[in-house]
């Protein structure tokens, strides 16, 4: 009997969450790609297998730390059980009328960074930069994949096309300068000016790294696509400003090595991807939701 | 090996070690690891990352695949030491950009390690032990509580609230009933009440103590005890109000009690309450008093509680007292070093933390320093006299007895 109920507890958990990963993971390996710059497939496919890796060592990562929270004060069931428990409870109180509040939250404190403004404009400056590039990469990356793939959307795919050139080319380019501007400023912070209150050690350091690792790379890829003229690249290349301005130190040359830097590229972005969960950059996750469980806590006590 | 075991962390502590994303700005501003100490460790960047390494090595994902690490009893020893040597003032609250609740993750950290076998300090036991045979912490026995109040002039009644109803219940506290040099705080606060007409008595030798140090110091059991008899005292009296003059009774009774049982009167402090019966005008003050005070902000009033605006807004009223603030003050105001069980197990950290507090006052030009908590007047009196500083310790309430109409 205990046997079975543990089963099915964790049945309850697991079912759902491979769903949801084996789900995911098929729509990223059935998507067609047809406008993804690169000329040889077997680029892609390799890219494709270790995004569809990472993307699930980030989901099962990220569990594993739920559930890690769940071995908490007041346990009476299994963890996975706990966690449901609170999935329910989340969703619940989102549906009666607390999502305004948690997305405001989300927004001030979580986004926007409101005390830190307060403490460090500086900080607040660079941290803004960092985060909410990286949001906003992803939001951008989300679009982009949606209408390209999904939608088919022709103004993203034609070369003259609107949402080609202010999202796909402008847009991203913007962003990912955004991130670059930031992570330069905590560098160099951590580096030189080393201000008292840093500390840092090696997964600190890591993590900075791999982000300008990626972003840096972004730009040098672009560049190189710009430079050699590689089909996508080669008309109103002034949108991507950053790419361009790579490129004009770029030998044209470059374009051969393009499609190898666009698999490093794009494999580094996926093992980030993978990262977070064992990383401080977990702070992404976790503070938010720290944020409005305490809030809601607070809200609760006053009720009562 | 030795296995840590969680089970007695908060699931929201578990979710704020991750949540802390290690940019530092608590390790400035801690009294202790920051200022008194400059060890990385005591502070509260330190604190999380050690801990948060310990439960890793056994409950992270490598535990999981590779088995856990052990984990050296020095390591332990230190971790405990360390988070012993908090006061829990809360500056690192204040300035967290996470929002960390951090007082909650200190106190739930000591839970942790009293759990875990690592707490309290040893120096805390004979208080311990005091609190548990004598429901006080200073080994005063039961029957000598209400003795403070025999020094009142004779025109003042103070009923014994389990035998007459009155609106007001007085919760004295350990430190007001007990330390001699304290016994003034309780003398002028029921003076006050008295003079504003106020219906107010106390629970007499019936009063336990509020159990506040044992909730900072981890032992939540006790301290469960202890709120379970106040409870059950506080429906026998069955006031409107309970007032305290202590700011650790103050947090204890408000934010502790309600998660151990229903506290149904309203819960103020002192300076609340004159706050109300200055506006009221129920208690006028009167006399003048030429001088330049400087307010200390208790931690439990002030990041603890918010009450910020009461005890500066009670000076005001008093005639030609000019307010000076210290350069830290209000959320951002420095700790006095006694809170936490700081004064007990390490004093003379508590005294370093103290030294820089009345640096601040000196400097701010005050003649007087004013506070409203029994501990951070002592602390901070204590750290006065030993340096020859010119600075008058006061408590708030004796300034309000002095300037109040006769």
């Amino acid at each position: 009997m205990a046997t079975d109920r543990y089963l099915s507890e964790r049945a309850t958990l697991y079912v759902p969450f491979f769903s949801f990963i084996a789900l995911l993971c098929a729509v990223i390996l059935l998507l067609p790609y047809e406008t993804v710059y690169i000329r040889d497939r077997t680029y892609l496919s390799l890219f494709l297998v270790v995004i569809v890796l990472s993307v699930a060592v980030f989901f099962l990562g990220t569990l594993y730390n739920f559930l890690m929270w769940m071995r908490g004060k007041g346990l009476t069931t299994t963890p996975e059980r706990r966690l449901i428990g609170f999935a329910k409870l989340a969703i619940i109180s989102l549906a009666h009328g607390r999502l305004l509040r948690a997305t405001r939250t989300l927004l001030k404190d979580a986004l926007y960074l409101s005390k830190l403004k307060e403490r460090s404009v500086s900080r607040w400056f660079m941290h803004l930069m960092i985060l909410g590039g990286f949001i906003l990469m992803f939001i951008l990356d989300l679009i982009v994949t949606f209408s390209l793939d999904i939608l088919r959307y022709q103004p993203m795919i034609d070369e003259t096309g609107w949402a080609k050139l202010w999202l796909r080319d402008f847009g991203f380019d913007l962003v990912g300068l955004m991130m670059l501007i930031g992570l330069i400023m905590a560098a160099i912070r951590r580096s030189i000016l080393k201000p008292k209150i840093v500390r840092t050690e090696l997964p600190d350091a890591a993590s900075i790294l791999f982000l300008l690792a990626v972003v840096l790379g972004g730009f040098i890829l672009e560049g190189m696509g710009i430079a050699g003229g590689i089909p996508g690249h080669d008309q109103n290349v002034e949108y991507s400003f950053v790419g361009y301005a790579f490129s004009l130190v770029m030998p044209a040359s470059s374009g051969d090595w393009y499609d190898a830097a666009w698999l490093v590229h794009g494999v580094m972005s996926a093992l980030l991807i993978a990262y977070i969960p064992f990383s401080k950059l977990f702070h992404m996750i976790a503070t938010p939701i720290a944020i409005e469980l305490e809030r809601l806590m607070t809200d609760k006590e006053g009720s009562a | 090996m030795k296995k840590l075991d969680i089970s007695k962390l908060d699931v929201l502590s578990l979710i704020r070690y991750d949540a802390c994303t290690r940019c530092g700005e608590c390790t400035v501003t801690c009294p202790t690891g920051g200022e008194a100490q400059e060890d990385e460790l005591v502070t509260p960047r330190g604190k999380i990352l050690r801990l948060r390494e310990l439960h890793r090595a056994q409950y992270g994902l490598k535990a999981k695949l590779f088995g856990p690490k052990e984990i050296p009893q020095d390591q332990l020893t230190e971790l405990s030491r360390r988070a012993y040597e908090c006061t829990i003032c809360g500056q690192c609250k204040t300035v967290c950009p996470a929002h960390l609740d951090t007082i909650e993750m200190w106190e739930n950290m000591r839970e942790f390690l009293v759990h875990n076998g690592l707490g309290p300090m040893p120096e805390h036991d004979q208080l311990i032990k005091s609190i548990e045979n004598y429901d006080n912490p200073w080994m005063q026995p039961r029957t000598q509580r209400s003795r403070w109040a025999r020094r009142l002039e004779n025109d003042i009644k103070v009923k014994d609230a389990l035998k007459e109803k009155c609106e007001v219940l007085y919760f004295v506290g350990c430190t007001a009933a007990y330390d001699p040099n304290i016994k003034e705080m309780a003398l002028n606060t029921a003076r006050i009440l008295s003079k504003a007409k106020v219906d107010f008595g106390t629970l007499g030798n019936e009063e336990g103590c509020c159990g506040s140090t044992l909730l900072r110091t981890g032992l939540i059991d006790n301290a469960r005890k202890m709120a379970e008899k106040n409870i059950e005292m506080f429906e026998r009296a069955a006031p409107s109000i309970i007032v305290t003059s202590c700011a650790g009774c103050y947090k204890t009774i408000r934010q502790d009690y309600p998660k151990m049982g229903k506290v149904q009167p309203k819960v103020m402090h002192i300076t609340e309450m004159v706050n109300e019966l200055l506006d009221s005008g129920k208690l006028v003050l009167d006399k003048r008093m030429e001088q330049k005070v400087t307010f200390h902000d208790p931690c439990h009033l002030g990041r603890h509680n918010g009450l910020y605006d009461e005890p500066r807004r009670i000076l005001r009223h008093v005639p030609g007292l000019e307010l000076v603030e210290m350069e830290r003050n209000r959320s951002e105001s420095r700790c006095c070093g006694a809170g936490g069980g700081v004064k007990t197990a390490f004093p003379d950290l508590a005294q370093k933390i103290s030294d820089i507090r009345i640096d601040d006052a000196e400097k701010s030009g005050a003649d007087m320093l004013t506070t409203s908590c029994p501990f951070c007047y002592q602390s901070l009196k204590t750290t006065i006299e030993a340096r020859g500083s010119k600075l008058k310790m006061t408590d708030l309430m004796e300034l309000v007895a002095s300037a109040c109409k006769d």
